[in-house]
């Protein structure tokens, strides 16, 4: 079996897990709606640069999510040995990295696609056909953290705080993707897309790229006993 | 290269101590040389070089403010290689050479952290800014600490291993990125400055030098002795769990 | 998938060590089709991880493991489909119904049919009645069922079981005791760790002690019995007194 059908059923499988449980978007779902909420009353509603403002709270919800989320799900891995269960069919380790990565990042889209809309509604603000371009930036800076966040998460789980310890190891590697996705929303929401924007968003590439090269080369080292 | 011995069934591996850790001749000369250069570095710095025109004298943090940083790199780029040494091969000495080498890292790093603002607010008027160069070294920094304190949290030894050797490859790569990204966003370095006027003077330029030469000796030496202490502390609570 | 002609485990000169600690040293074990083998040895003897690296959840240190003259390193994949392995972990989804977790794993082993597959063996397992329920729901028993249902799915050649027999009650102990004589026919292998001397004679018809990671003891069992055992618990008690 390729590395593609075992990574899709293997999300497929976290997909049908947590839509039984709404364990994962129930939980962080509800925790960065309040994040956003909480972010709103300092806000300032007018002036200069509250966009970038903006762009640094959707991120950090985001950013959030995406920890919460890939923490939890591999958490659950973890008990009763299922991770152990993965690794003992013929699925190549890097495709059940792959499938946690595609579950992670379903999972976080999810969210990111609720809270967008009552971000913009809170904060105020008129992206208009930004929009389009802040999606894109969403889906960039949430692959480059979810890569990134599953290889650690991996490893986290199998140390004695458990996923305690992943924002401690993501939020180092991950600044230049977090960087790059907060200018290039920003540049999205004033709605003043300028040939820097599409450096950053080609950074986000380069950093995506690299990092999901480095993490399938690392992740069976993570997983083997 | 390891040896067995039949009555205790244990690996014996007091050779790879000997390739690991240079022998304590080795160890005592890089430290012999720390002691000396040390003074002549301090005078050098206090006395020989001129002082800076437009900084004045808190310019003179620079010799030691550089070398660590140039030390914090070369650590970190230690950490690196051995990362990948341990996963290519598997063999310990590697892990010991890298987790060793992180936390003499992680104290140059923090020397650089220090020196900096105290550089920083008597010549430019801040404690901190957010270009390239202090913000990859923040996140070199917080890199470290994250690779010392998930070291602390896997009790397995061979375990605890592969993870850090898998985070100081990812951390490795990591840095440059920041520096292009940071580079990207903000455009200034003071520090620039010094090198702008045409290069430095002779007598600066040789006491940087000596400052260099005198860190790499103190962290080859520190580097040594703690991956020293770090396997007898392993063999010995080893030894009492059994 | 070409199924190898001829299933045989080979070990040799196996080493599972971490610097010092071995978990295993320098094992050597032919373990030909058609074999039932009881895998003893006290607490730490080395018989997880004996049965983990077959299964190629751990990897050797040094030494090859060879199933059907393809060696683990090197086509891991193709090897695992042919191992079923069973540990005191159900490696089941509390939250799916038992139906959803076989089917899962049905998937995942690439089965042409997984629905029948996953008929097959609750029925072989008698879980039937319980596939739609989930599995948090299930009693300690059942699920145990359920899990070596996991384990038999794509009906593996060689089935590994980790102490299954441990909080079984004697019901329990004697169906699984059944089962695996059902299941050892000369096309098999079956590997059981157990503890319990008399269930290890009762059934396998080899037994393997392994003690510090080295393997004491290897004797057929049919005749003989209470010389194997008393061999064995002489074994027990002189590893106590170290």
């Amino acid at each position: 079996m390729s590395w593609a059908s075992s990574a899709v059923i293997i999300a497929g499988k976290d997909l049908r897990l947590e839509m039984r449980t709404r364990d994962v978007i129930a939980s962080v779902g509800l925790f960065v709606l309040l994040v956003v909420v909480t972010a709103s009353f300092a806000f300032p509603t007018s002036g200069e640069g509250r966009e970038g403002v903006a762009a640094g709270v959707l991120w950090m919800a985001f950013l959030f999510a995406a920890l919460l989320g890939m923490g939890r799900s591999m958490a659950i891995e973890k008990e009763d040995g299922c991770l152990e269960g993965l690794m003992l069919s013929p699925a190549a380790r890097e495709s059940i990295f792959l499938g946690k990565l595609l579950a992670n990042l379903g999972f976080t889209w999810a969210v990111e696609v609720v809270i967008l809309p009552v971000f913009v509604v809170l904060l105020q603000l008129a992206p208009g056909s930004g929009l389009v371009l802040l999606a894109l930036c969403a889906l960039l800076g949430t692959l480059g953290l979810v890569t990134v966040g599953t290889l650690f998460a991996a490893m986290a789980v199998h140390t004695r705080g458990r996923e305690a310890i992943l924002p401690l190891l993501v939020m180092p590697v991950s600044v230049p993707v977090m960087i790059a996705a907060v200018k290039t929303s920003e540049a999205a929401l004033t709605g003043a897309w300028s040939s820097g924007a599409t450096s950053w968003l080609l950074l986000m590439v380069g950093y995506d790229a690299l990092f999901l090269l480095v993490a399938l080369a690392t992740f069976p080292h993570v997983m083997e006993e | 290269m390891s040896v067995e011995t039949e009555a205790t069934g244990h690996v014996d591996d007091t050779q790879d101590d000997v390739q690991v850790a240079p022998p304590s001749g080795r160890r005592r000369l890089f430290g012999i040389l720390t002691l000396v250069l040390t003074p002549i570095l301090l005078v050098m710095a206090m006395l020989y070089a001129p002082e800076d025109l437009a900084q004045g004298p808190a310019q003179r943090i620079f010799y030691i403010h550089v070398p660590s940083a140039w030390i914090g790199f070369l650590a970190f780029f230690v950490v690196f290689v051995s990362s990948i040494a341990f996963l290519a091969t598997g063999k310990r000495k590697y892990d010991d050479t890298a987790a060793a080498s992180a936390e003499v890292g992680v104290i140059f790093t923090t020397g650089v952290m220090i020196t900096g603002p105290l550089w920083g607010r008597p010549v430019w008027g801040v404690y901190w800014t957010w270009d390239p160069r202090l913000t990859s070294f923040l996140m070199l920094w917080l890199i470290y600490l994250s690779y010392i304190v998930l070291r602390g949290y896997v009790p397995d030894p061979a375990r605890r291993a592969r993870f850090s050797a898998v985070l100081g490859i990812v951390g490795f790569f990591d840095v440059p990125i920041v520096y292009l990204s940071v580079r990207w966003w903000r455009s200034e370095h003071p520090l620039q400055l010094v090198f702008q006027r045409g290069g430095l003077p002779a007598e600066m330029l040789v006491t940087l030098l000596v400052g260099v030469a005198t860190f790499t000796f103190m962290y080859l030496y520190l580097l040594s002795l703690r991956t020293r202490t770090g396997r007898l502390r392993e063999r010995s609570d080893e030894e009492v769990a059994q | 998938m070409d199924l190898p002609s001829e299933i045989g485990i080979r070990i040799k000169g196996l080493t599972k060590a971490f610097g010092r600690q071995l978990a295993l040293a320098n094992v050597d074990l032919e373990v030909p089709a058609g074999s039932y083998v009881a895998v003893m040895g006290a607490n730490g003897a080395g018989k997880t991880t004996l049965l983990k690296v077959i299964a190629g959840l751990a990897v050797p240190t040094k030494g090859s493991v060879t199933i059907a003259g393809i060696e683990m390193r090197k086509a891991g994949p193709r090897l695992r489909a042919l191992v079923g392995f069973v540990s005191h972990e159900t490696m089941l989804y509390s939250d799916l119904t038992a139906r959803e977790n076989l089917a899962f794993h049905a998937r995942l082993f690439g089965l042409d049919r997984p629905e029948e597959a996953v008929a097959r063996a609750a029925e072989r397992l008698a879980v039937g009645h319980v596939l739609d329920r989930a599995v948090r729901n299930l009693s300690r028993g059942t699920r145990q069922r359920v899990a070596l249902a996991r384990a038999l799915l794509h009906d593996p050649a060689v089935i590994l079981l980790d102490e299954p027999y441990t909080g079984l009650d004697e019901a329990a102990a004697a169906s699984l005791s059944e089962l695996l004589d059902e299941l050892a026919t000369p096309q098999r292998i079956i590997m059981v760790t157990l503890h319990d001397v008399a269930r290890a004679l009762s059934g396998p018809e080899r037994l393997v002690a392994l003690s510090s990671g080295r393997v004491q003891l290897d004797r057929p069992i049919h005749e003989q019995t209470e010389d194997i055992a008393e061999t064995y618990l002489a074994l027990l008690r002189s590893e106590a007194r170290r």
